[in-house]
């Protein structure tokens, strides 16, 4: 058969164009699978109408599309493969989908971790609100005390002012005490050195010997530093004696702790 | 956004056949107007050809399994869909109606073929205005109004024999004038 006479008869260009009978079609069809030249040929010829027909293109109306979109609306919806035509949207709002779960799962372990952080540091202010009145009232007492001691310095220091030390008596050697007394004012300080605590329903008293008879100068209170005694005003000795609580009118004799002579 | 993506043929068809309506709306934006440029050679109104253009866009997306790529190329197929259903729209009663109210007839057409018909002189047809006039009536007879090769040489009194030759050479002529 002769291929090249058989390409350039017309009947490739008659078939692709719709236009062969079918019998010349089948025909071609067959021989198209046989010879390579042929199939090239239909292959080229089609390739050419399709270059021109693309070529004198016409855009169509945009109403069309929408027509034809709408008509076939259905198809799109009702069959289930239809969902292909759109993977892109849905990844992408699967994709949404996932990373709103994330961020929400983060935001609620973030939430969390803060809610934690604040309880913390909110204890931890509080506490140190705490600590911070504590160690203001403790200054306070300090000041207070040092401003005592101050006085105190400024009083034993004063020239005016006698200094009686008191050491233990016979069996409380240990014992110490002194009293400072305003020569002037007759105002009388007391310094417990050394004394046993006393036990909680006694106190400590102190005594002036005025001309050979004890008179109570006061029971010593739970002071810092200088306790503030009665007035006295002339002794020839003092001394303490333990006494029960709120003082005796009389001294017990055999619970005396110190005695100092004055000058 | 949507990217705009090139499709190769075999991937056209694979997922038109699955039914991509994605690929299918491209199909439609790339081939439309070549189609319509077609449906316009053989349907004057121009309302009509934007009907035959949806309705071939309509067989193409029903019909698709039932192409064949071995047979021929994607757009063969659907431009062969397009004459028919453009040779259809002209036979039918409504289109012949359509056309004497506006004193145009088939006849002016087979009768002489010199004269100028209402159809674009465009594309394909354009092409075919450019053969000489005895293969011109021939194409247009049998490829733009779908008569048979039977029906030409009792139509124009010509015997069969020739109508076949003549016909043959008249596309081998148009072949050579597309070829790129």
């Amino acid at each position: 058969m002769n291929i090249k006479a058989y390409i350039e008869s017309g009947v490739i260009e008659s078939y692709v164009l719709g236009m062969a009978e079918s019998q010349e079609a089948a025909e071609l069809e067959q021989l198209s699978r046989q010879y390579p030249e042929i199939r090239k040929a239909i292959d080229g010829f089609e390739a050419a109408l399709e270059q021109s027909a693309m070529a004198a293109a016409v855009a169509p109306p945009a109403h069309v599309k929408q027509r034809l979109f709408a008509e076939l609306a259905d198809e799109f919806v009702a069959e289930p493969g239809k969902l292909v035509s759109m993977p892109r949207t849905f990844a992408w709002a699967r994709y949404v989908a996932a990373a709103s779960v994330i961020l929400l799962v983060a935001s609620a372990a973030l939430n969390i971790y803060f809610y934690q952080q604040f309880r913390y540091a909110s204890t931890a202010y509080q506490a140190l609100v705490l600590e911070k009145s504590t160690l203001l009232a403790e200054n306070q007492n300090t000041q207070t005390k040092v401003l005592d001691l101050y006085q105190s310095m400024q009083m034993m220091s004063d020239p005016a002012v006698t200094k009686v030390s008191m050491p233990g008596i016979k069996g409380k050697e240990n014992s110490l005490a002194t009293v400072f007394w305003d020569n002037k004012s007759k105002d009388v300080y007391l310094l417990a050195n050394k004394l046993p605590e006393a036990a909680v329903d006694k106190q400590y008293q102190l005594w002036a010997i005025v001309d050979g008879k004890p008179v109570d100068a006061g029971v010593i209170g739970a002071c810092a530093g200088l306790c503030k005694m009665k007035n006295i005003p002339k002794a020839s000795l003092f001394a303490i004696t333990l006494e029960k609580k709120g003082g005796s009118p009389t001294p017990s004799l055999d619970q005396m702790y110190v005695a100092g002579k004055v000058g | 956004m949507e990217v705009v993506k090139k499709y190769n043929e075999p991937e056209l068809v694979l997922l038109l056949k699955q039914r991509s309506q994605h690929v299918f709306s491209y199909l439609y934006d790339n081939y439309s107007g070549a189609l319509l440029s077609i449906i316009k050679n053989i349907v004057s109104d121009e309302d009509m050809a934007n009907d035959v253009l949806q309705e071939v866009f309509v067989k193409v997306w029903k019909q698709i399994e039932s192409y064949d790529s071995s047979k021929g190329r994607l757009f063969t197929w659907m431009l062969n869909i397009a004459r028919n259903a453009s040779i259809d729209t002209i036979r039918s009663k409504g289109y012949q109606n359509s056309l004497q109210n506006r004193e145009l007839t088939e006849d002016v057409y087979i009768a002489g073929g010199t004269s100028e018909t209402k159809t674009d002189q465009i594309g394909l047809r354009k092409v075919v205005h450019g053969l000489k006039e005895e293969y011109k009536v021939l194409v247009e007879l049998s490829y733009f109004q779908g008569y048979t090769q039977d029906e030409i040489a009792k139509m124009l009194g010509i015997p069969l024999g020739t109508v076949k030759t003549r016909l043959r050479t008249a596309l081998i002529q148009l072949r050579e004038i597309i070829k790129p």
